[in-house]
């Protein structure tokens, strides 16, 4: 999992969020509770001191001080109940204890001694053996005789903590539940949110050169998203005038260099058809009129690769076997390679069928084997492969020729890139054909690679989409030996 | 015949080359005179540049195609996109030449335009004491019988056919091999030497002559 993208940086704070706020919800509702337990219970052991100290009070009335005890063991039973009940007077004696509780829970006689304090009603928390902790409530009561009680109730505290503890419980329980809700639906959320970006980012990458005047779907959401489309958007425009300024560029300097172009050539060939030149004369107009070749080859083959960059609508498009273009081209350059004594052989599947420009493909093969051959050394060999693999229709053209440097491979396809500049000019060529071979490549949605192992060779790799197999459809190659 | 051309002097080179062919030319420099003109005289061709001032020539093309002209015309420009190629013989075009061109290929084009095919069309075709039978593709030189692969065959017919005249690598790349191999004009100096190894060595009369910087041609002498 990519821990570094935006997805799961969401989700892991969504996630972190959610859990935070159960966290805090649950010590919230741990507190209130217990708040609420603690209150209750006090309420409940005020509500028995008073009513208690209406006995006391009720009893010192009938001069029977001495039945408290008894009265309160007949009404309220507190050790049946795990109560604690204490009335001590002001002089220190102790009026009555409860005994203590048939679970044992607490022995009465070991609890802190009464506390006198200004106020008439306190409370507080005494501390059991065995860690456990009892609340007391203590109600103080004047007689008008003079006479002050202290009359104190006391529970264990052991119900309050089961409660908590039983709703802690039930808080850690839902956790891993609350976890999953919160990674779940933060996962679906953010799928949600940024399917948006996933769709944009689909169109954006089908937009190439191609296809400039294609735009973005924008959502009308007001949204980061609609502002992402609509800058992408503008982008594209300002691309598309770049690269209609520069095929209008391209047009308009072809046209102001051929025209000079046929001028020279013109008025040279006529030249040369004087009838009373010189042998050195005519040989130096011929030299003249080479390099206008040349340069207008040159001119030609940049502004092809420069129309193939922008898009330029191919003459054809069909399908065809590109096995069969492959042998049938190669069988056309045969003499090339026997000049130079190279053997080229031809292998792969056959019925490898693409989609495009039959002239322009062809000069893909052309380019290639005119390349492999060019710069492998007499009695040379040169391969040439076609197979089908996978979706991509695979041409391969190996030589066992002076092989390129590494360093110079990541170059060799572009414009006037030579791999031995010395031997440049005589073997003829600018420097183009790669180029070209690369962007024609490039206008069929395919690609073209190179690897080399210098002084051994190397091997130019063309990868163009496969079109499914037609069987009885044969498209007979018009071969151009004939 | 009518030669539309906004530069003067590539109309100028061009109209000296075809006049010396005994053709009449008339030059007009621009969109509107080449109207005026076309549209009242009745032409057997027009070469046609594209990009002229006044009307543009695929415009005057489709007028004057509309208004029924039949001229044969052949369009001449620097932009050799396909898409224009394609506008082009769509609004009536018969052939297309880019520029720069070797006013050879032009030559043969126009002569073909005019129906005015440049040797005799029988089968038989004879230079020298070099013969080329077109039905049955055997070559034969002093009677001797010559083997020759398809593409030297094919080769060795072109310059036959347009003998005594210089044909450039360009028109010999795309007449005997096809475009893809218009970068290539290397492999028409490779399959002409393969071919003199056979027409011309074993003879003492060299047929096949290098024009350099040109192209090449058959004959018993560069022609001058």
């Amino acid at each position: 999992m990519n821990t570094r993208s935006l997805k799961f940086r969401l989700v892991g704070w969504y996630a972190v969020v959610l859990l935070g706020c159960f966290g805090l919800l649950g010590a919230a509702t741990y507190l209130a509770l217990e708040t609420s337990l603690m209150g209750s219970l006090t309420e409940t052991l005020f509500r028995r001191a008073r009513q208690i100290a209406q006995l006391v009070w009720e009893e010192s009335q009938r001069q029977a001080e001495a039945e408290v005890g008894q009265e309160i063991q007949a009404r309220y039973s507190p050790d049946l109940n795990e109560r604690f009940v204490r009335i001590s007077r002001a002089d220190g004696a102790t009026l009555y204890l409860s005994p203590a509780p048939k679970s044992q829970s607490f022995d009465p006689a070991t609890l802190p001694p009464p506390q006198w304090s200004a106020r008439t009603e306190t409370s507080r928390v005494a501390a059991l053996v065995g860690g456990r902790r009892m609340l007391l409530a203590a109600h103080k009561l004047q007689l008008p005789g003079g006479a002050r009680y202290l009359i104190e109730t006391g529970a264990p505290m052991d119900e309050v903590q089961a409660d908590l503890r039983k709703w802690l419980k039930f808080l850690l329980a839902m956790l891993p539940a609350v976890a999953a809700v919160a990674l779940g639906g933060g996962y679906v959320l953010v799928k949600r949110a940024l399917s948006p970006v996933d769709q944009i980012a689909a169109s954006a990458q089908r937009i190439s050169s191609h296809n400039l005047s294609e735009r973005l779907p924008v959502a009308r959401t007001g949204d980061e998203l609609e502002r992402l489309s609509v800058a992408l958007n503008h982008m594209i425009e300002r691309l598309d005038a770049a690269f209609q300024y520069s095929r209008r560029f391209v047009a308009d300097a072809s046209h102001e260099l051929r025209t000079p172009l046929t001028v020279l050539q013109g008025e040279l060939e006529s030249l040369a058809q004087e009838p009373n030149l010189t042998p050195e004369w005519r040989d130096r107009l011929g030299s003249a009129l080479e390099e206008v070749g040349r340069l207008a080859n040159i001119v030609d083959g940049l502004f092809a690769i420069s129309r193939l960059d922008a898009g330029e609508a191919a003459a054809e498009w069909v399908p065809f076997d590109l096995a069969q273009l492959a042998s049938a081209t190669a069988d056309q350059m045969s003499l090339l390679a026997e000049d130079k004594k190279i053997q080229v052989t031809c292998s792969g599947a056959t019925g490898v069928w693409v989609e495009g420009d039959r002239a322009r493909l062809k000069q893909v093969v052309v380019n290639l084997l005119d390349n492999a051959i060019k710069y492998t050394p007499d009695n040379g060999a040169v391969g040439l492969t076609v197979k089908a693999q996978g979706t991509k229709a695979v041409l391969e053209v190996e030589d066992n020729g002076m092989g390129i440097p590494p360093e110079e491979l990541p170059q060799v396809f572009d414009r006037f890139f030579r791999v031995d500049k010395a031997r440049s000019r005589d073997q003829g060529g600018a420097g183009l054909g790669l180029s070209i071979v690369k962007s024609i490549c490039a206008a069929h949605q395919g690609r073209v690679e190179a690897s080399s192992t210098l002084g051994r060779g190397s091997r130019f790799r063309v990868e163009l989409p496969l079109v499914p197999i037609k069987t009885n459809h044969n498209h007979s190659q018009r071969n151009h030996e004939q | 015949m009518l030669l539309v051309e906004d530069e003067k002097k590539v109309a100028d080179f061009v109209a000296r080359g075809l006049r010396a062919e005994r053709f009449a030319v008339d030059v007009a420099y621009d969109g509107t005179t080449a109207w005026d003109m076309a549209s009242g005289t009745e032409y057997d061709l027009i070469i046609l540049d594209l990009m002229l001032p006044g009307m543009s020539g695929t415009e005057l093309l489709r007028r004057l195609r509309r208004q029924g002209k039949t001229a044969a015309v052949l369009v001449l420009t620097a932009r050799d996109a396909t898409a224009d190629k394609v506008q082009n013989f769509e609004a009536g075009a018969d052939d297309y030449l880019t520029k720069p061109f070797a006013f050879a290929e032009l030559l043969v084009r126009v002569k073909a335009l005019l129906r005015r095919p440049p040797t005799h069309r029988t089968h038989e075709l004879r230079v020298g004491d070099l013969e080329i039978d077109r039905l049955t593709q055997q070559v034969r030189r002093g009677g001797r019988r010559l083997e020759l692969t398809g593409k030297e065959y094919a080769l060795l017919e072109y310059l036959a056919a347009n003998a005594g005249r210089v044909l450039s690598r360009t028109m010999i790349v795309e007449h005997v091999w096809d475009e893809s191999f218009e970068s290539l004009t290397n492999i028409v100096d490779v399959y002409v030497r393969h071919l003199r190894t056979k027409v011309d060595d074993p003879f003492p009369t060299k047929l096949i002559q290098t024009v350099r910087g040109v192209g090449y041609c058959l004959g018993e002498a560069v022609p001058a």
